[in-house]
């Protein structure tokens, strides 16, 4: 069967909106039977999700009571920044909240804003050469470029992991360990981007780009004004892809930082695991917990639209 | 012989554009990932601490790994454990979900949302919540549960038994909102039509189920499977964060020692840079190998 075009979701928006109420939903009262077990297993899903956010706001004193208090009885930002901690002098019941836990300026807010450039970086970047490499291997007649394709699906089948020791030592070689750029410039180039765009680019008939060539356009006019306007809806799609692991990515900044100052949240984070253990320290940790999860949770709610259709796309007919 | 020198200069003044907007992508991808996959497998046939010069020793990091080494023997049993177990149960929870929350009424929005959240959460924040819930003292999450039901103060994270089953929870409650999203949107490309039909030959809701819906859903039910698969191979901050103790990143008795883990333990910790290559490299082969049956799986679906 020949590869058919694969941008057309199956359906509009197949994980919102079905057509239909499939057969089961219509003996109402034994499908919600049978819907029991799920409703209770959301109660595990929200459970520890809860737990963290009362943690949050509980103050140091109320972390390890036995019973513990579901509904924090003395609710408190101290676990973000306590006012009344000093470094000198030993104050019962005050310890450092998540900003006064590392000795770089700004404290956590460091790390998020390093969180935020590297991932800002590596979304623009990536969708911008991937989506010029798009265009060109749809809509060229380039020698080489099925080869060149073809090499880059096939990659996706290596476990990037495979690729760690050599590129430790090139990044170390480079002098770009502890640096953005040991950050960015490795992650660049991603296959799944371009084989993504690949598919949907190709859905995209060539006249509109032969009009605009006819009409005396340079390509990086016509990639810039015509390729990315019409590869939105792909570049949405795949930046949240994007976004989300790169904002959470940890093994790889785990390798390349040193210094606390260029930890982005994950490794932050993990710092703080070791160097933290009592239950007294959790408030502050589940504090810096949340503040990694809100962008990302936020982020989602706001283009879970985008999303699902990206996940659909990618996954069923990939 | 004009011809000659120019045909290269003709195909690069028509091409030349072409292949400078190629470059940056290509570039990278051979700088960052062809490159380094070459020299991983050289590597893999060296011993190299990343000071001195790589030291070429044919297959012994090989020989080493699959025949001396009792940690990474344990490494892959742990591995192969908690595959099996969190994507069986996984998928079928995941199937599970989108049979019953497949509609677009509110409550089964929400309901999806809900499992949903833990693919889009800080996955270190999530590993550090479970830490917590998981603390050996009474007032722990898992503890105050276990109370209620009459249980003891358990010692969860430094219990060897109960590593993998806690790994598998994690990620079966981590994982399965994602699977369930792939199996609504399968759900949803089966045609009403099919259903009607069978109902008109007197198929019952679970002659239904077996004899439509089940087959239709193959498609979605292999790539849940295989890319769950090759994502759990590749756990890894669920035993750093939660697991890793001072000297053993596998925590207690090496109970939770995976492929990854310890290839970062080799690499990152010893600087035993040749030999982690060489664990990269088994890693590798089974990804391979797990792609190679998709490809193959997916192929003789077409083919049907």
């Amino acid at each position: 069967m020949a590869a058919a075009p694969t941008t057309t979701p199956i359906v509009s928006d197949p994980a919102v909106a079905p057509r239909r109420a499939p057969a089961a939903s219509r003996a109402t009262w034994r499908g919600n039977l049978l819907r029991l077990p799920f409703y209770l297993l959301s109660l595990t899903m929200i459970a520890p999700f809860y737990w963290m956010l009362i943690t949050v706001f509980k103050p140091v004193t109320e972390l390890n009571r036995q019973p513990p208090s579901f509904v924090p009885e003395h609710p408190t930002l101290n676990n973000f920044y306590d006012p009344g901690y000093s470094p000198t002098q030993v104050n019962p019941g005050h310890l450092q909240g998540i900003f006064q836990r590392f000795q770089v300026d700004f404290g956590f807010g460091r790390f998020m804003f390093n969180s935020l450039v590297i991932t800002v970086a590596i979304t623009v970047g990536s969708l911008l050469i991937a989506s010029l490499a798009a265009y060109v291997i749809t809509k060229h007649r380039v020698p080489g470029r099925r080869l060149i394709f073809l090499l880059i699906v096939a990659s996706m089948m290596v476990p990037w992991q495979t690729t760690l020791v050599p590129n430790y030592v090139i990044m170390r070689n480079l002098g770009w360990l502890d640096t953005y750029q040991g950050y960015i410039i490795p992650a660049l180039a991603k296959a799944f981007v371009l084989f993504f765009l690949v598919q949907f680019l190709h859905s995209i008939p060539d006249e509109l780009i032969q009009a605009a060539r006819v009409d005396g356009a340079g390509e990086w006019r016509i990639w810039w004004r015509i390729v990315l306007p019409l590869l939105r809806p792909a570049l949405a799609a795949m930046s949240i892809f994007i976004v989300l692991a790169e904002w959470n990515n940890f093994l790889w900044p785990l390798i390349i930082v040193q210094s606390d100052e260029m930890a982005n949240i994950p490794v932050a984070l993990a710092r703080l695991n070791s160097y933290f253990a009592g239950a007294q320290h959790q408030g502050a940790i589940m504090a810096g917990g949340l503040l990694a999860s809100l962008p990302s949770i936020a982020f989602f709610l706001a283009f879970q639209r985008y999303f699902t259709r990206g996940i659909v796309l990618s996954g069923l007919k990939g | 012989m004009a011809t000659h020198t120019a045909a290269p200069r003709r195909r690069w003044r028509r091409y030349g554009t072409s292949y400078l907007m190629l470059l940056p992508f290509l570039g990278l991808f051979a700088g960052f990932l062809v490159w380094p996959l070459v020299n991983s497998l050289y590597l893999s046939f060296t011993k190299f601490d990343g000071v001195n010069a790589p030291e070429f020793q044919g297959l012994e990091n090989f020989r080493r790994l699959l025949f001396d080494d009792d940690r990474f023997r344990h490494a892959l049993g742990n591995t192969f454990l908690y595959v099996v177990a969190s994507i069986g149960i996984g998928t079928l929870l995941s199937l599970g979900l989108a049979l019953a929350f497949n509609g677009s009424s509110w409550p089964h929005r929400i309901m999806r949302t809900i499992f949903f959240l833990p693919s889009v959460t800080s996955s270190i924040a999530l590993m550090l919540l479970w830490k917590w819930v998981f603390n050996p003292g009474d007032f722990g999450l898992a503890n105050t549960v276990a109370a209620w039901f009459g249980g003891r103060a358990v010692e969860w994270l430094a219990t060897p038994g109960l590593t993998i089953p806690i790994l598998v929870l994690m990620s079966v409650w981590g994982g399965m909102g994602y699977g369930m999203v792939l199996y609504v949107a399968g759900l949803n490309t089966i045609p009403q039509e099919y259903y009607e039909a069978a109902r008109i030959d007197g198929a019952g809701t679970w002659q239904q189920f077996r004899r439509v819906t089940l087959p239709l859903l193959r498609p979605v039910t292999t790539y849940v499977v295989v890319t769950g698969l090759i994502g759990a191979f590749q756990v890894f901050e669920a035993v750093y964060i939660v697991f890793r103790g001072t000297n053993n990143i596998g925590g207690v008795l090496d109970s939770g020692l995976m492929i990854v883990p310890y290839l970062y333990d080799q690499g990152f910790t010893h600087f035993k840079l040749g030999y982690a290559s060489a664990i990269a490299w088994v890693l590798f082969l089974i990804i391979f190998a797990l792609s190679m049956v998709n490809l193959r799986i997916g192929r003789a679906l077409k083919e049907l």
